[in-house]
């Protein structure tokens, strides 16, 4: 195990940040700390850079006890959401900044930084300023000052957080691709559930300065945790006293399963490819997924009758019972 | 990898010109009112007084400048002065800029109360200053004077008062601009020199100090020409003694006192245009800088 | 592919406030502020506390007499009054100025960007000088307040000018025209916008402009020397009052009516201290 966090907990004043937070993070995977904002896991990322000291607890890092090493000794790479980047120096000096302060050889510096350069497509800008950078770039340049050193762990806090969706979603596949060519044992802060299961390898769901529940992609999914962990992955709806994914239920417009729900049409809303059906039943409105296709092939319209049954399949778990 | 479409379009950052970026209006006969009142204010009450100060130093030539300067009692001022303020400018930046660091990065307690205190000296009468200073360290019974007499230092009517004086009167000047500042740059990018690798010493020499740069830039600068000006604490410090604890301001007043006029303006615009090169000097780097 | 309610909310934005938050004092930090502390005591606080303890050691009814002197009296009647008569004019006149500079164009407008910060680099006693220049015995204007109670309003104004532009001017440029421009939409008036939107956001600069400008004036002293004469009772103000004293050896005096100046000093670190969270509170 790489990272290895025992019993973590951190107060700011009266707010629980962490409260007892075990976690093992497996070397040279992409790991994904994930949840809602004021979680715990932006307070988690930071405990293990040394930028901010646990209360309680230790971490281990590569098998070297680091809970009291302060931040410039432990040798991880830290990308800011906001970028951090050095305003005074070029982007090349940027990244030649770490390994500067290591006392490297100039030659090897220049080599080292023009190898990173070509790594995340900024070659040509290495003279500019960051402020002549787009926020995507400036994203990338962090990156490559961060993978300078060559960190043992790299760590990102919400590294995509402050770029408009379109960056962001390449910018993500990059991160992937580029994990995969350089392996590096990484752990990424997101509030985004579509981009932690998009890109991690493994995902840590925190709540409330506590995890939640430790697995892949597909195990947090098909098989949530709790409650919690379900309604964050996905959307979740409520039919006949259970509880399922919108789009793992099946609409039929005749009467034949007997265990089918009956109920009316409310409400038809399209988005894109996508069509949400909000059917009302005795239990209360039920949300439904279909495709584009599938709605028109049934022939849907509101005020229609139609019979709702889970498809087989589909993960559910039963409501909890109030109070 | 063949994303370089992902966002490789540089930022263009042409700053817009003000006349653009302001709808056009057409002015009111009020506008140009405003700006009559404004303009003849402040050439009655600053402008045509300051040229009158040079003009009269120039009526009977450059002689009187040239006087001045071969008059070795105004040189001796004239040094002092000198070393006095780059005395206290250098103390009152590292004062300043450490107590900026403490003041934005630290929390402490009685931390509010300092920040109120340290902009005291701006608003206290330098008269005060100078009696507050002979009442702690004055020779014969100020509270620290004797001891400090008779361990052989001497502080009042001697250079250390005058320094301490002329301290004391700037000492907010750096301060007030790089506080600001400070805040303003957050903590970010000292965290990331911190995870790169760099001490808490490289960090702030290669990236606070840089940042923070035209802050103390300006601070000195004002600090400067604030420090070539005291006169009042000055006064009550140095015992005015020919020669030896006499500064520029002080010359300027006795001068012109004995109705030496020509003197007294020589020297005034010596040290006026010292302040006004101080000021432009600002004007010059601060917009350049915005822009940035 | 589905899109959750619940996290779709705000973007993370409560990191970057906490990463802001001051971190608690450390060994080294601390040695610096013990350091910093130190010589900030004895330059200024433990001689400023000296002013005050030297007033009091006289006792209440001497301190009383000393103040309540005729002529020390007088002194501070013409200071105070003056300083805030000077105040007044620099609220609006300042305004008037810090507006120009912010919203009107023409050219040769930043060498008025200059003359605002002359008086408050030029040292005080050339302030005396300057003035004396234009407003002295040979003045081409005919004007001559030279050893005239005018001349202390005179020397106040002009070296009080830079405080209430200076706090206005950075306000007024932050404010919004969109602002403005929706007032207007409302059906607001040029004048209406002016009280009822503007005012109201330039109040604090303004109020914080005029405490600094009248603690300057209240203390001022070297443009004095050559403009006024110091004539008793006629254009004496405080501080020359105060040295007077100290030229007498009469230092215990001197402490008295310093601790006067010394209180109104305070008073007005108070009001923008109140001011600045003020501001700070209404975001």
């Amino acid at each position: 195990m790489s990272i290895e966090v025992k019993g973590v907990s951190k107060r700011f004043g009266d707010f629980v940040a962490l409260d007892d937070v075990n976690v093992s993070i497996p070397s040279g995977q992409l790991t994904a700390l994930l949840g809602p904002s004021g979680g715990g896991k932006s307070t988690l990322l930071r405990i293990i850079a040394g930028l901010e000291s646990a209360d309680a607890g230790s971490i281990v890092i590569e098998g070297v006890e680091s809970t009291n090493l302060p931040a410039q000794k432990r040798n991880v790479g830290f990308v800011f959401q906001h970028y951090a980047a050095f305003k005074h120096m070029s982007v090349a000096k940027n990244v030649a900044f770490g390994l500067e302060i290591r006392k490297r050889p100039k030659a090897d510096v220049a080599r080292r930084v023009e190898e990173l350069l070509e790594l995340v497509h900024l070659s040509q800008f290495a003279h500019r300023l960051p402020a002549q950078l787009s926020g995507g770039q400036r994203q990338r340049m962090a990156l490559a000052r961060a993978l300078a050193v060559e960190p043992t762990v790299l760590l990102l806090d919400e590294p995509f957080g402050a770029l408009d969706a379109k960056v962001r979603k390449e910018l993500r596949d990059w991160l992937r691709r580029l994990h995969d060519e350089v392996h590096v044992t990484t752990v990424f802060v997101t509030h985004d559930q579509e981009e932690a299961l998009e890109v991690s390898d493994e995902i840590v769901v925190i709540n409330e300065g506590r995890v939640e529940q430790i697995g892949t992609p597909d195990q947090l999914y098909d098989e949530p945790a709790n409650e919690f962990v379900m309604g964050f992955l996905g959307e979740v709806t409520v039919l006949d006293n259970v509880r399922l994914r919108p789009h793992d239920i099946e609409v039929m417009v005749a009467p034949g399963d007997p265990l089918s729900t009956p109920g009316t049409v409310k409400r038809l809303l399209r988005v894109g490819f996508e069509v949400r059906i909000t059917v009302a039943t005795a239990q209360g409105d039920v949300t439904v997924l279909l495709t584009r296709t599938n709605v028109r092939q049934l022939g849907l319209e509101v005020g229609q009758q139609v019979w709702l049954a889970p498809a087989a399949g589909a993960h559910t778990a039963p409501v909890p019972v109030a109070g | 990898m063949a994303d370089t479409s992902v966002a490789d379009r540089p930022v263009r950052i042409a700053p817009v010109p003000r006349t653009q970026r302001r709808r056009w209006r057409p002015k009111s006969p009020a506008t140009y009112l405003i700006r009559l009142v404004v303009v003849v204010y402040l050439v009655l009450l600053v402008a045509w007084p300051v040229a009158l100060v040079a003009t009269n130093t120039f009526d009977g030539g450059l002689d009187s400048v040239r006087e001045v300067l071969e008059d070795p009692d105004v040189m001796t001022a004239l040094r002092l002065t000198a070393l006095v303020a780059v005395c206290s400018v250098v103390i009152n930046t590292v004062f300043g800029v450490g107590m900026s660091l403490l003041l934005v990065r630290y929390q402490f307690p009685g931390k509010r109360a300092l920040s109120a205190l340290i902009d005291l000296p701006l608003s206290v009468s330098p008269i005060v200053v100078g009696v507050s200073l002979v009442l702690v360290y004055g020779g014969r019974d100020g509270w620290f004077g004797p001891a400090l007499e008779s361990a052989g230092f001497q502080v009042i009517f001697a250079t250390p008062g005058i320094v301490m004086a002329t301290a004391f009167v700037a000492l907010p000047l750096v301060i007030r601009e790089v506080v600001p500042v400070l805040e303003e740059i957050g903590t970010e990018q000292e965290q990331a020199a911190r995870s790169l690798g760099a001490s808490s010493v490289q960090t702030f020499w290669r990236i606070t100090l840089p940042a923070i740069k035209w802050a103390v830039v300006y601070g000195v600068v004002l600090s400067m020409a604030r420090s070539l000006g005291e006169f009042g604490a000055v006064k009550v410090v140095s015992g005015n003694v020919l020669g030896e604890t006499r500064t520029a301001t002080l010359v300027v007043e006795e001068k012109y006192l004995n109705f030496d006029q020509q003197g007294a303006y020589a020297v005034a615009f010596l040290l006026a245009m010292v302040s006004v090169a101080c000021i432009v000097i600002v004007a010059i780097i601060r917009p350049k800088e915005e822009k940035r | 592919m589905t899109t959750t309610t619940v996290a779709s909310g705000r973007p993370a934005g409560k990191r970057s406030r906490r990463s802001t938050t001051p971190t608690n004092l450390t060994k080294a930090s601390g040695l610096g502020l013990g350091v910093a502390m130190l010589w900030f005591s004895l330059l200024v606080l433990i001689p400023l506390c000296a002013v005050v303890i030297t007033a009091a050691e006289g006792g209440w009814s001497n301190f009383w007499t000393t103040i309540t002197n005729e002529q020390t009296f007088s002194a501070i009647r013409l200071t105070v009054t003056t300083a805030a008569l000077v105040t007044l004019i620099n609220v609006f006149m300042g305004t008037l100025i810090a507006w120009v500079l912010v919203r009107d164009r023409f050219p040769g407008k930043a060498a008025l960007e200059v003359l605002i910060d002359i008086p408050f680099a030029l040292p005080t006693i050339v302030a005396g000088l300057v003035l004396l220049s234009l407003y002295g015995t040979d003045s081409p204007l005919g004007i001559d307040v030279a050893n005239q109670r005018s001349s202390v309003f005179l020397a106040f104004l002009f070296v009080t000018l830079p405080f209430v532009v200076r706090m206005v001017q950075p306000v007024l440029e932050e404010l919004e025209k969109d602002v403005e421009d929706a007032a207007a939409s409302l059906g607001a008036s040029k004048f209406t916008t002016f009280r009822r939107i503007i005012l109201p956001s330039l109040a604090p600069a303004i109020a914080a402009g005029a405490a600094l400008s009248f603690a300057r004036g209240v203390s001022e002293y070297g443009s004095l020397v050559l403009l006024s004469g110091n004539l008793p009772f006629q254009t004496e103000v405080v501080s020359v009052r105060i040295l007077g004293s100290v030229e007498n050896n009469n230092l215990a005096g001197a402490a008295s009516v310093a601790t006067v100046l010394l209180v109104i000093s305070l008073a007005v670190i108070v009001t923008l201290d109140i001011i600045q969270r003020k501001v700070a509170s209404r975001g």
